[in-house]
């Protein structure tokens, strides 16, 4: 029993089959579906307003991510913490010309990442929507999500334009190399 | 047409309230003694069932054969003709004495929404959009905003992921409670009519009070009080309130998403609701996919309106109420024809009631009598038909007149509690069987669940969890979400068999995350969801039923059941079978049986057989049929349990205390199972039927062990004599048939009687059969039987009127009174 164990595991880190679960959150029209099937189907889809969630799983650099985008509205921001067990990375996007609702967007990171659950998951932000004019720099957005509070858990901001695609495959890449790192990857 | 049935202002139907239900409306008046001149109206029918040409057939060479051997017998008494002559020669025969009852339901049909009844058909409309800023919300209620959280409601409307598809439909339960004031003048009106019921059977006794005179003589109340009866009689017709709270309010909701590159976002969703008490909810599909259409169009509330007024002026008044027991024997019949006279009963006293005011058509030669048709012929093709006998009595045909166009609406007559919509055992059977039989999943074992051990058919744990009141989910990842509803409406039915109760009250059909918490407080439920996160967390349920891929996972976090007093009674009352429970049952009470290998709860044979059913394409009805009978014969197994236990059994609660020992909560505690529905055969069993109630034990009872058991010649004898004697009265022999369901070779059990080798157990079978052949549901049961049957019961009715007349003679001249019973009892 435990020599299956460590082989299956041995498969899992040589060939990547180990699922990870990455959950995607923002406010609402932040580009989160967007983004879900350029990565899944490097394609630019319109996409309209999700009601609920979107799941699809895709390969990424021999790692098997379980992606969930899930719907951001204020009222339906509550249901956000059923997804948290078991998540290893939280991607969170934000819009970047969207001046307005920075602060609000911060305010739900910070929730986000207080939960327990949540204590130990990477964090990914995209700072989306850059070929707007008057979008916020990376810098920017790090300031004003206030990043430098967070202490022990890994983070990266990754400036992105989602419809062209451009800064998702770095995001994922800072993402595929951490969670490599994470002691719980091919663990258990 | 019929136009003065269905063109019946909507205004009447919404202000008449509070006039004591139907008999506000000119209900149809008694028809004393034309029960069933049907033939009397010119009409291209036979003068009763219009027979199937096949079944005609049958009959016809039945008499053929009959007369060619019987040459000179007294008419076509007993050939079993009687099947489908309306007078039939049995009961008009003068040498048999029977009481006429038995053919026919004694008392006068009724309406199962009767013209004029205050009762809406649907209650409200309601319509939600996504909101692109703030999520779902309600846009419009009509004709009132319906009481509780509109929020939770337009959740429930826009079901996850609606916006990756065009079109879904959901379906949800409201718990509402009605309003204090209906509640109470509802209660009145009933207690009303309950004391006028009694005072009017006392004075039947000769006991009088002072206080009848003045409004006992209300006709339209005295209509109310037959109507009630009848109810207390088969106490399953209307649920006892108080028991299980009010009614639910069953909602049917559309959604549509609609691509429009003018709006912010790309996107508009919207959802339509109908909100309704009936059970066939599914009716209004196609009403709602016009209205939603035309909300897009005009998202006004009078296009609520116009919905709402629309299905609530559709006219089902001329659709028979049937009791318990014959919605039964519809449920489980394939026959199209059974009740056919009741649908004909009903028009013809609504002919008779409006004739007096129909101004006649006068380019019409003959002022005659509109005329009947039967639904499908050409007759009624060509539009000739005023009124129409369905093509198939399962179903009642109406329509709805929306926006001027008449939507054909079909509704099912006979309604069982907990069916509910529109779904189907065998899609579900087959969903989680299938992939169990290509690779047996092996289950962890759970004393509740896995009664025949790690390889127990997944649709038997599922019916397990359901008795058991464990948390049931049913998950379709990417499937409609009303493909979802369905599964959870059938595994309603799959576990009640229309028999036990509360499983829908328990269900919710469509759900998601936004009512999570909510969920969680129910102690036991029945859940379709599409969001797969709910797989992330067993901590919510006992049992996940995974629909795309068949599989079924009790949760890692599922409670072990509980030691039970009654467990350990069983087993130190019973030292030797201590570790076989329950040896030879079937029951799933057998929570302590390790060994499974044996199938000792014959769930496994069960299985097989609505496998092999299902293969051989068995029909719905059949396979709910079969399903009916396992659960039924669980309960009795259960109250044995209990009985053999406890000294008593909580199951056979007298009829007159329904509400002792039912309280909701009491549900599930301590024994494990069955105990769920301790109320339930009390509720079915309710009022004053003790009587019923003996016979069912024992009769049915009987009829199993004809069934199952090899007897011995006098046993057997005893049993022919026993049904001969006590199926007499109609509903006795609509419960004898209820127990041998046409699928499950009907009659055959019984007519073996007619070779049975004992003499008197031959006249007595023959007797029984005759009476079952001249009953309204039992003709169809008889036409069933092979002609080798039938030749066998008119050589031996021959055989009795023979030995009778021999015994008049031998009597002399005494013997005018005498009928074949008597002559044969000496």
């Amino acid at each position: 029993m435990g020599a299956s164990m460590s082989i299956s595991s041995l498969f899992g880190k040589l060939f990547g089959s180990k699922e990870v679960r990455i959950l995607m959150l923002g406010l609402d029209a932040a580009g989160k579906t967007t983004i879900l099937y350029k990565l899944k189907l490097n394609q630019t889809m319109t996409t309209i307003p999700t009601v609920g969630f979107n799941v699809e799983t895709f390969t990424y650099k021999n790692i098997k991510f379980n992606m969930w985008d899930v719907g951001g509205q204020d009222k339906i921001r509550p249901l956000w913490r059923h997804y948290y067990s078991g998540t290893q990375g939280l991607v969170f996007v934000v819009d970047s010309s969207d001046h307005a609702r920075i602060e609000e967007a911060k305010t739900e990171l910070h929730r986000i990442l207080n939960d327990l659950e949540m204590s130990d998951c990477l964090l990914l932000v995209f700072a989306n929507k850059q070929d707007i004019p008057g979008a916020m720099d990376p810098t920017t957005i790090t300031q004003r999500l206030e990043l430098s509070k967070l202490k022990e858990r890994p983070w990266f901001v990754q400036p992105a334009v989602a419809i062209e695609g451009s800064g998702l495959t770095e995001g994922f890449g800072w993402l595929s190399d951490n969670i490599k790192k994470m002691p719980k990857y091919g663990g258990k | 047409m019929a136009s003065g049935q269905h063109a019946l202002p909507a205004l009447q139907r919404t202000t008449s309230a509070v006039s004591f239900a139907n008999g506000a409306s000119p209900g149809p008046t008694p028809t004393p003694g034309h029960q069933r001149s049907l033939s009397t109206i010119p009409s291209p029918l036979p003068p009763r069932s219009p027979l199937p040409p096949a079944a005609a057939t049958t009959t016809a060479d039945m008499d053929a054969g009959a007369d060619s051997s019987s040459k000179g017998k007294p008419s076509s008494a007993g050939t079993g003709t009687g099947a489908s002559s309306q007078h039939s020669s049995l009961s008009a025969a003068p040498q048999l004495r029977y009481e006429q009852p038995a053919a026919r339901r004694p008392r006068r049909l009724r309406s199962q929404y009767p013209r004029g009844s205050t009762e809406n058909h649907v209650e409200y409309i309601l319509v939600a959009s996504f909101d692109i800023d703030r999520g779902p919300v309600m846009e419009h209620q009509y004709p009132v905003a319906i009481t509780g959280d509109e929020h939770m409601l337009a959740e429930l409307m826009l079901p996850d992921q609606a916006h990756v598809r065009n079109q879904d439909w959901t379906i949800f339960f409201l718990h509402k409670d009605t309003s204090q004031e209906e509640d109470d003048a509802e209660r009145r009106a009933k207690e009303e009519r309950r004391a006028k019921r009694n005072r009017k059977r006392d004075r039947a006794k000769g006991i009088i009070h002072e206080s009848d005179d003045e409004d006992d003589d209300g006709g339209d109340l005295d209509d109310d009080d037959d109507d009630d009866d009848w109810d207390d009689d088969l106490s399953t017709d209307s649920e006892p309130e108080g028991i299980e709270g009010p009614p639910l309010v069953y909602v049917l909701n559309l959604v549509n998403t609609k691509q429009d590159k003018t709006v912010k976002r790309g996107a508009v969703v919207k959802a339509m609701a109908i909100c309704t008490r009936h059970p066939f909810l599914h009716i209004y599909k196609p009403l709602l996919l016009l209205a939603l259409e035309e909300y897009f169009k005009a998202p006004v509330p009078e296009t609520l309106a116009m919905l709402y007024n629309a299905v609530n002026e559709m006219d089902l008044s001329l659709m028979p109420k049937l009791s318990h027991l014959e919605r039964h024997l519809l449920q489980a019949s394939e026959n199209k024809d059974l009740f056919v006279e009741k649908f004909e009963e009903m028009i013809e006293a609504r002919i008779t009631e409006s004739g007096v005011d129909q101004p006649l058509d006068a380019s019409k030669a003959l002022p005659t009598r509109p005329s009947i048709f039967r639904s499908g012929t050409k007759a009624h093709i060509e539009g000739h038909a005023a009124y129409v006998v369905p093509r198939d009595t399962h179903e009642f045909e109406s329509k709805v007149m929306y926006k001027g166009i008449p939507i054909p609406i079909k509704v099912p007559v006979a309604v069982m509690p907990e069916i509910v919509g529109d779904f189907s055992l065998i899609k579900l059977i087959q969903n989680f069987t299938d992939p169990h039989t290509k690779t047996p999943q092996a289950f962890p074992l759970h004393s509740h669940l896995t009664t025949n051990g790690p390889n127990t058919n997944p649709i038997i744990v599922l019916i397990n969890a359901l008795l058991t009141q464990k948390r049931v989910i049913f998950l379709g990842h990417n499937m409609p979400s009303g493909e979802v509803a369905e599964a959870v409406l059938a595994a309603c039915a799959l576990a009640s068999g229309g028999i036990l109760r509360g499983f829908t009250r328990y269900a919710f059909p469509y759900t998601d995350l936004t009512k999570v918490d909510d969920l969680l407080k129910v102690p036991g439920f029945i859940a379709g969801v599409t969001n797969p996160t709910f797989e992330h967390h067993p901590e919510w349920w006992d049992l996940l039923c995974d629909l795309p891929s068949g599989k079924m996972k009790i949760s890692s976090k599922i409670e072990p059941a509980p030691i039970t007093d009654g467990l350990v009674y069983f087993q130190q009352q019973n030292p030797v079978y201590a570790n076989l429970v329950h040896t030879s049952s079937s029951s799933s009470s057998s929570s302590s049986s390790s060994s499974s290998a044996s199938d000792l709860t014959g769930d496994a044979a069960f299985m097989a057989d609505i496998q092999r059913s299902i293969a051989t394409r068995a029909g719905e009805r059949v396979i709910r049929a079969k399903w009916r009978a396992w659960v039924l014969k669980f309960t009795r197994i259960a109250a044995a349990f209990e009985e053999s236990v406890y000294g008593a059994s909580a199951l056979y609660i007298g009829g007159d205390e329904p509400e002792v020992g039912l309280p909701a909560g009491s549900q599930g505690h301590g024994h494990g199972y069955v105990w769920v529905d301790e109320a339930t055969k009390a509720r079915e069993l309710a009022g004053n039927v003790t009587r019923i109630e003996g016979w069912r034990n024992t009769r049915t009872h009987l009829h199993d062990r004809l069934r199952t058991q090899r007897l011995t010649a006098s046993q057997s004898r005893d049993i022919y004599d026993t049904l001969a004697r006590h199926v007499r009265s109609y509903d006795e022999v609509c419960l004898l048939l209820s127990v041998a369901p046409e699928a499950q070779a009907g009659l055959f059990y019984i007519a073996l009687g007619l070779f049975h080798k004992d003499r008197e157990a031959r006249f007595r079978t023959a007797e029984l059969l005759e009476r079952i052949a001249e009953h309204d549901a039992g003709r169809h049961w008889w036409r069933a039987l092979s002609r080798f049957e039938k030749l066998a019961y008119v050589r031996i009715k021959r055989e009795a009127e023979a030995e009778a007349a021999r015994g008049r003679e031998e009597e002399g001249g005494l013997v005018g009174g005498r009928d074949l019973n008597t002559a044969r009892r000496r």
